[in-house]
Formats: structure tokens, C-alpha cells, sequence
């Protein structure tokens, strides 16, 4: 009752906004939120409605309309009545009681519009003359595809290589045509190096992204489910990561060899990296702890020991390939040591930092299962006088939903942690059935905020924690 | 689910300390061992007890609203018949809370001297934290020091002791005490913590208004030789039976510049070199010589057996790195914040300290238990 109540508080108003704004104005995604969400009071949890001019808007629109259509209901309400017409007294009442749940759903209408009538063409514009931008350009341009590992991979690229060229890469997670667009307005025109990272959500994408930014070499990262309500399936995601090696022709495409969901994908003619070899380099004595990676990298005598501030084997493959490419590319010996030495773990993801006398390494930005994996993996490698595993568990991942979880459930269960914390959410219980048979001690979270807030408290000297994964408040 | 009551602030100096102590060191943490109900129990400085979940949010305090809030609050009635309850009035006829165990969060006096103690032995609930006996004496800085040199091992510095009534009536016998003692001298009030009221004087000139400052506090008042080469060094311990050591801490402060409540609780430690409050302005562990580490572990302990402390206490003591003396100095019974950052370097988190503690407090309940208190006679049938 309380939860359905929820919508006629006057904060339900900011709540509908503040996921308005969460999820970039995207009807779709918005919409799927309304309709999936019960209770409207617990909405605003991690972050506060930004008003922001077209948040002011939306709001002071949403009031005015909510309240037109209040005063209205109630005139119908008073007409009715004096004409004693009974089913027009119910129908107004049902009308001002649906007012909250109306508006929630007009004030798209707005959006689509101007959607597809004031941005998408101006996008349209920005995109067209960023194709001529890239067709033009002389550097190399290196395409990064992958349903995880794809900004890792990226940063990684960047830095080595920039220690000897002129290198710019898309920011951030910005890997989108429009975000590529203005990537695109941003180069001088002199740089050496292009790398361009494609965010794929829905099949298409990827061959669209080709055709846009004229990539010469590509890199494909890894295949694990994502985005599957768009994409159904994963093999369906992975033909459209592929359709970057078609738009090369099958040439200077580099495959994650590690991620095994690529392996039906790969052709004889691409060249694998991973954490044992990569283009004719043999690489061994790999050591990784919380303070580092170490591996040497072999190839016709030639040697490079590589020894970064990143963390995890995973990471192996994606610098081995970026030492690679710098060798490909002319830089000496010591330019790419020096270039890996830079490298450092990125924030939120397999990001080591000390609370207490205890280690946390944060991969709360780890949303696919294959690098759930490799985190845990690392746990269970690494020594502690007590291990603790937290985890809310994977978004997006549509009808694998409930294999995906039951995986992670026996990986941790593997991994043996002393404690497990999982954030409650819908597919705790897929989990909790993985788990089966787990013998450490078991929280489930029901307030991760205050968990994490609070972590200080529940560690001390001697503990390592790893946190991956980390909900946002659309999916709460 | 058990119901456990937090009580904090109280009438006292250290009333701040003891609401965040509460706070941020025993209810989140309590609460987040998943296994009780936790209630906050608020002593306002006037005396008067509430009982809300309000109180237990930090904003509360700081908004400078509290006294607004309170005098919106009922007041609580406490029931001691067959235990602890909470009483909270009500138009219809209030409401009532039985309290299975009480986790007493209060620094200074009426909490942390024993009184409080007093008050949960007589209502027969098991409670955190030392007895009324130990507390008590621990809370008296003159008769902790006379308890524990009455065993022979273990010395404090040269030291005197008298009443203010003393100060103002047989002044003449205060000062000629005083001259024994070697410049500098430490001036403190007995019964207060968190170096409330406390001088360090280098001379004699210095000596009357550090003595006044000290009677504007407290009835009784000490005075001790400081010590040379001195490193201070702190030692939480916690069980009953079989107790548990943290680390040596060793507070980052110069001899001059003593350990006062501005430099524990105000400054962040500015004085040494923490950041954070009253945990960072300490070494852990603290830098003595092995031997002399050892030496300090073993008085600690001899100091919390001579008490007869339960649950939790903190020791401190007084080094002379060159003599390779260990001085006892004082006891707090109920150590501010729990020195949980401490003992989370001896690898036990915050949130497992008070479930430790709430343990101790069960098993002392629980071996009180088996001693016999009723005795049957037929005196009465022949008076």
C-alpha cells in the first residue's frame, strides 16, 4: 500500500525527472523503468536530481500539467455531482487518481519529439562531417569492440603508444556516434594514432560505427552477455562485434583469444593476443599481487619485462597486445618500458586501496561476467587472514539473466571467500543457487549505500575485499 | 531479534564525546552485525532521557536543532522490575520497550563512573563494559593509582593528591606536598577523561591557576611529576576472564604540547601527525623496544586485572625510554570511539568489537547467574 501510495507524494514529481535525467532522456529506457518500479519513495538513493535547465523544465511542466488536470478532475467531480451522473463522478475520481501515473507517461511526448525532430537531425549533421573528418584523416585508426574491456583496452593503447606518437583516443566511456563526432571536431589533424572506442547496445551498431569512423585496424576484447534486450543473444551481440573484422576484411583484427565466448568467432587470418602469447611474443613469468603485474614478454631474443601499478592476469593479454603495437610501431625497448611503468589501475575497476589495514581492491565499474570471473579468480589467489566477496550481481543481461547469475553464484562459491555480502536485488536468489553448498559466512545486504558507506567498519588489518559491480538507481 | 539500548550523552563534560562515540562506533556498527534491534538511548545535558530513532542521526546534533527537537519528545520512564524497560508516554497510554542488554556509550561522570552501572545491576540486565566497582575506581584517578601500587609491582610517578577544600584551607600543607614533587608537574582533575581540566607547568609560578582550573572541575584534585624521556603510550584490552590485547598506541605529540582535549578531539591531531581526529594523531604500534613494549603489555594487564575491569578498558602509561621504566598513568573504562581504529589494526573491524563486547557482556551476565543471592534464614519468623 505504501509503495503504490508512493506516487502521490509531491517528491514522485522529482523522482520521474531525476530518472528522466538518469537515463539521458532516453524514452525507452525511462519508460522501462516506470513500468518495472513499485515503490517511488525509494528512488533518489545514490544521487539528487541535478536541475539543470531542461530538469527545471520537465519539472515545472509535469506541475503544471499535474495540476491542471487536478482541477479539472475536480470541476468534473462538482459538475457531475450537482447532475447526480454517478458514472461521471467515478470516472473524474478515477481521472485525478490516475493524474501521478498520466504525466509520468506524457512527458515523454515531448521528449520523442524533440528526439526526432530537434537532436537527431543536428546529430545527423555533426555525424556526417565527422565521417569526412575520420575518411580523411592519415593516422592509423584503431577500432576497440568488445562487450567489456573495451576502455581498459583503450587507456591502455593510449598511453604505451603515446610515449612515441601523437596519439588521441575517445574519452572516457564516450563511445557512442555522437560522442565520436565530437571526438572527431576535437583533432588537429596530425596526429599519428587514432583510437576510437565503439560502445555497442543494439545489432547494427558496430557496422555503423565502421562505416562512420573508417577504422584500419580493430581490436575485439571480449564477448560475454550484454545488452541482451536488444541483442537476445549473445552469439547475435558477437555477430555484430564482428562485423568490425568484416568492415577490415578480416585483416590487422586482433582477438582477445582469453575471452572464450570469441573462440567460434575466430578465422585463421586474425591475430590472437592473450595472457600466453601474442603476434609471435611468448609471455611468461607473470606475477600479479596488490601491488602490481609483472610478466616478460619473449620473441626471436628479444625480451621486455613489463612491470606496471596495474592489477590482475586478466590485464595480462590487453597490455601484452598494446607492448605489441608499440613494437609494431618502431618504439625502442626502452620507450615501452617506460610507457608501461605509467600504467595504473583505473579507477573503480580492480582499483586496490587500503581502509583500515585492509585491502579493498574496487571493480565496482565490472559489469559482464567474464571479468566477475577474473576478479574472483585473483581472490582466490591472492593471501589474507580473512577474504570478503561483495557483489549486487549483473544488469542488462536480459534471458540469461538467470544462467549468468547461477555462473557467478559457482564462481564465488569456488573462489571460497570467508564472507560473501550480496547487495539484495532481484537476482539474488540466482546467485544464492549458485552458491548451493557455500560453506563462509552469508549477508545479504539490504541497503548497499549504507554498506558501502560504512565499509570502514567492517574491516580491519588482514582483510582483502573485492567489490564488483555497483547497481545504479535506475535498477533499484 | 534481541533489543539492545544504547545510552549516550549524559551529564558531563565529555557529553560531545560520548554522542559520537555512540554513534559512529557503537550503533552503526551494531547495526550492522544484522542480529539486534538497536536503540538509542539519549541523555540530554539536563538529565532528562529519550528514546527515538531520530537520535541517532548525526545531523540531529549538528543542526543546532537538538533542544527544539527534545522539547517535542516525550520524555522516557525507565522500568527496572524484572529487567530493563523503556517506557515512552503516549496519549494512549504509551508505549513500552523491554531491553535485553544495554551497551552504556557515556564518557565521564554519571556514566562512566560507575552510577550508571549501578543503576543496570539493579534493574538485573547484562551490560557492556566494566562493573560498577572498576569503573568506579578507574574513574578516580587517585584511588585507581592507590589500588594498583597496592599490589607492588607496578609504579606510578611521584604524585599527591588532596580536596579543593584543601586548596583554599590548608594551603600551606597542598604546597609543601606540591614541593616534592620535580617541575613539571601535571595538574589534573580526578574524575575527568578526555584531558578535560588538565595543566602541564613547567614552574612554580604557573602552579595556582593550574590548580584553580582543576577545582573549577572536580572536589579532588592530583598532581604528578612528569617524566623524562617520556614516551606515552596507551593500550586498549578487552575480555573477561581471557583478555585480548590491541596494539600499543603512542600518541604524535611533544612532550610540551600534552595530549589535551583540543589535540584529541578538535584539531584532528594537528599537534601530531593525523588527520583524522581522535585516530590520527597516534603511532601504531607504538616505537618502544621490544623489551620495553613487552614491559608495557604486562603492566596494562596488571593494571586491568588489579581493577577488576570486564569488557573493555584502556591503559595508560608513561615511558622513560632511558631508564627502561613503565609508569602507570591512568584507566578510562569505556575508551572513547572504543579506539576501534586500533583494534582494527590488530585485525578486528568495528563492527566485530562490539559484537565481542556484547558477548563479554552476556558470559559476565550469564557466570553472575550462577552465584547464589538469596539465603534463607527464619530471622524474621523470630523477630
Amino acid at each position: 500500500m505504501k509503495a503504490l501510495l508512493s506516487i502521490y507524494r509531491p517528491r514522485f514529481v522529482v523522482a520521474v525527472v531525476y530518472m528522466l535525467q538518469s537515463e539521458e532522456y532516453r524514452a525507452g529506457r525511462y519508460l522501462a523503468w516506470l513500468w518495472r518500479t513499485r515503490d517511488f519513495s525509494r528512488v533518489m538513493i545514490r544521487r539528487q536530481l541535478i536541475l539543470t535547465k531542461p530538469a527545471r523544465l520537465l519539472l515545472r511542466s509535469l506541475q503544471a500539467g499535474m495540476a491542471v488536470e487536478y482541477v479539472v478532475s475536480l470541476l468534473l467531480v462538482y459538475v457531475a455531482w450537482h447532475h447526480q451522473a454517478w458514472g461521471g463522478v467515478i470516472l473524474a475520481l478515477i481521472l485525478m487518481a490516475a493524474t501521478p501515473v498520466i504525466w509520468a507517461h506524457l512527458i515523454v511526448a515531448p521528449l520523442i519529439a524533440g528526439r526526432w525532430f530537434v537532436i537527431k537531425p543536428r546529430q545527423w549533421g555533426k555525424v556526417r562531417q565527422a565521417e569526412r573528418i575520420f575518411a580523411n584523416h592519415s593516422g592509423a585508426k584503431i577500432a576497440i569492440a568488445g562487450s567489456y574491456g573495451k576502455t581498459t583496452m583503450k587507456e591502455i593503447l593510449a598511453i604505451v603508444l603515446g610515449e612515441g606518437h601523437k596519439v588521441a583516443a575517445t574519452s572516457g566511456n564516450k563511445n557512442v556516434p555522437i560522442s565520436h563526432a565530437s571526438f572527431a571536431r576535437k583533432l588537429s589533424g596530425d596526429e599519428d594514432i587514432l583510437i576510437i572506442e565503439y560502445g555497442e547496445g543494439a545489432p547494427g551498431d558496430v557496422s555503423r560505427f565502421a562505416r562512420i569512423t573508417h577504422p584500419n585496424m580493430g581490436i575485439i576484447t571480449g564477448l560475454a552477455p550484454a545488452h541482451l534486450d536488444k541483442y537476445k543473444s549473445v552469439a547475435a551481440a558477437g555477430e555484430d562485434i564482428f562485423s568490425l573484422a568484416d568492415y577490415l576484411g578480416g585483416k590487422d583484427v586482433y582477438v582477445n583469444s582469453d575471452s572464450h565466448a570469441l573462440e567460434s568467432f575466430i578465422k585463421p587470418e586474425y591475430v590472437t593476443y592473450s595472457s600466453k602469447k601474442v603476434g609471435g611474443w611468448s609471455i611468461s613469468k607473470v606475477n600479479n599481487t596488490l601491488e602490481g603485474l609483472s610478466f616478460t614478454m619473449k620473441r626471436q631474443g628479444k625480451t621486455i619485462e613489463v612491470d606496471c601499478a596495474m592489477v590482475g592476469k586478466h590485464l595480462v593479454g590487453p597490455i601484452a597486445l598494446a607492448v605489441y603495437f608499440a613494437d609494431e610501431m618502431g618504439m625502442s625497448e626502452d620507450q615501452i618500458k617506460e610507457a608501461v611503468s605509467h600504467l595504473k589501475p583505473y579507477e573503480h575497476r580492480m582499483q586496490p586501496y587500503q581502509l583500515n589495514g585492509a585491502w579493498i581492491i574496487d571493480d565496482s565499474y565490472n559489469g559482464n561476467i567474464e571479468g566477475m570471473k577474473a576478479g574472483l579468480a585473483m581472490l582466490k589467489e591472492l593471501k589474507a587472514t580473512r577474504k570478503i566477496y561483495v557483489t549486487p550481481g549483473l544488469v542488462d543481461q536480459g534471458p540469461e539473466e538467470k544462467p549468468v547469475h547461477l555462473a557467478l553464484g559457482e564462481a564465488i562459491k569456488k573462489a571460497n571467500p570467508d564472507k560473501v555480502v550480496l547487495m539484495k536485488h532481484s537476482v539474488t536468489d540466482y546467485i544464492l543457487e549458485g552458491l548451493n553448498g557455500y560453506g563462509g559466512e552469508l549477508i545479504i545486504e539490504d541497503s548497499p549505500l549504507d554498506f558501502y558507506t560504512h565499509l570502514d567498519k567492517s574491516v580491519a588489518a588482514g582483510d582483502l575485499v573485492l567489490m564488483q559491480n555497483d547497481w545504479p538507481d535506475q535498477y533499484n | 531479534m534481541k533489543t539492545i539500548a544504547v545510552i549516550f550523552g549524559g551529564c558531563s563534560t565529555e557529553h560531545d564525546v560520548s554522542v559520537i562515540t555512540a554513534l559512529a562506533s557503537v550503533i552503526k556498527p551494531l547495526e550492522m552485525t544484522k542480529r539486534y534491534k538497536v536503540v538509542a538511548v539519549y541523555i540530554a545535558k539536563d538529565g532528562s532521557w529519550y528514546c527515538s530513532e531520530r537520535l541517532k542521526d548525526i545531523k540531529l546534533y549538528q543542526s543546532g536543532r537538538l533542544d527544539e527537537f527534545l522539547a517535542r519528545e516525550p520524555k522516557v520512564k525507565l522500568d527496572i522490575n524484572g529487567g530493563f524497560g523503556l517506557i515512552r508516554p503516549g496519549k494512549l497510554g504509551g508505549k513500552s520497550l523491554h531491553v535485553d542488554l544495554v551497551f552504556p556509550a557515556m564518557h565521564g561522570t554519571h556514566g562512566e563512573d560507575g552510577e550508571l552501572m549501578g543503576l543496570l545491576e539493579m534493574a538485573n540486565v547484562p551490560y557492556v563494559g566494566c562493573g560498577v566497582a572498576a569503573s568506579a575506581v578507574a574513574m578516580d584517578k587517585v584511588l585507581a593509582k592507590k589500588v594498583v601500587e597496592a599490589g607492588g609491582k607496578i609504579k606510578s610517578t611521584p604524585w599527591t593528591w588532596f580536596y579543593d577544600y584543601d586548596l583554599t584551607h590548608s594551603t600551606k600543607n597542598v604546597m609543601a606536598a606540591i614541593n616534592k614533587l620535580e617541575y613539571p608537574l601535571f595538574v589534573k582533575p580526578a574524575h575527568l577523561g578526555s584531558s578535560i581540566g588538565i595543566s602541564r607547568i613547567e614552574k612554580e609560578s604557573e602552579l595556582m591557576n593550574a590548580l584553580e582550573v582543576a577545582a573549577h572541575y572536580d572536589n579532588k584534585i592530583l598532581v604528578e611529576q612528569g617524566v623524562e624521556n617520556l614516551v606515552e603510550v596507551t593500550l586498549p584490552i578487552m575480555g573477561n576472564d581471557e583478555l585480548v590485547l590491541a596494539q600499543l598506541e603512542q600518541p604524535l605529540t611533544k612532550p610540551e604540547d600534552f595530549f589535551d582535549f583540543d589535540t584529541k578531539y578538535m584539531q584532528g591531531g594537528k599537534k601530531g601527525k593525523g588527520t583524522k581526529g581522535a585516530q590520527g594523531y597516534s603511532q601504531i604500534p607504538a616505537d618502544l623496544p621490544k623489551e620495553l613494549y613487552k614491559k608495557a603489555q604486562d603492566v596494562g594487564l596488571g593494571v586491568y586485572l588489579a581493577l577488576g575491569c570486564s569488557g573493555i578498558a584502556r591503559v595508560d602509561m608513561l615511558v622513560d625510554t632511558k631508564a627502561g621504566n613503565v609508569y602507570f598513568n591512568e584507566v578510562n573504562p569505556f575508551p572513547g570511539g572504543l579506539y576501534a581504529h586500533n583494534w582494527a589494526k590488530q585485525g578486528i573491524s568495528n563492527v566485530e568489537l562490539v559484537q565481542k563486547l556484547v558477548e563479554f557482556a552476556e558470559e559476565r551476565f550469564a557466570k553472575r547467574g550462577k552465584y547464589e543471592t538469596v539465603f534463607s534464614t527464619n530471622y524474621l519468623k523470630q523477630f
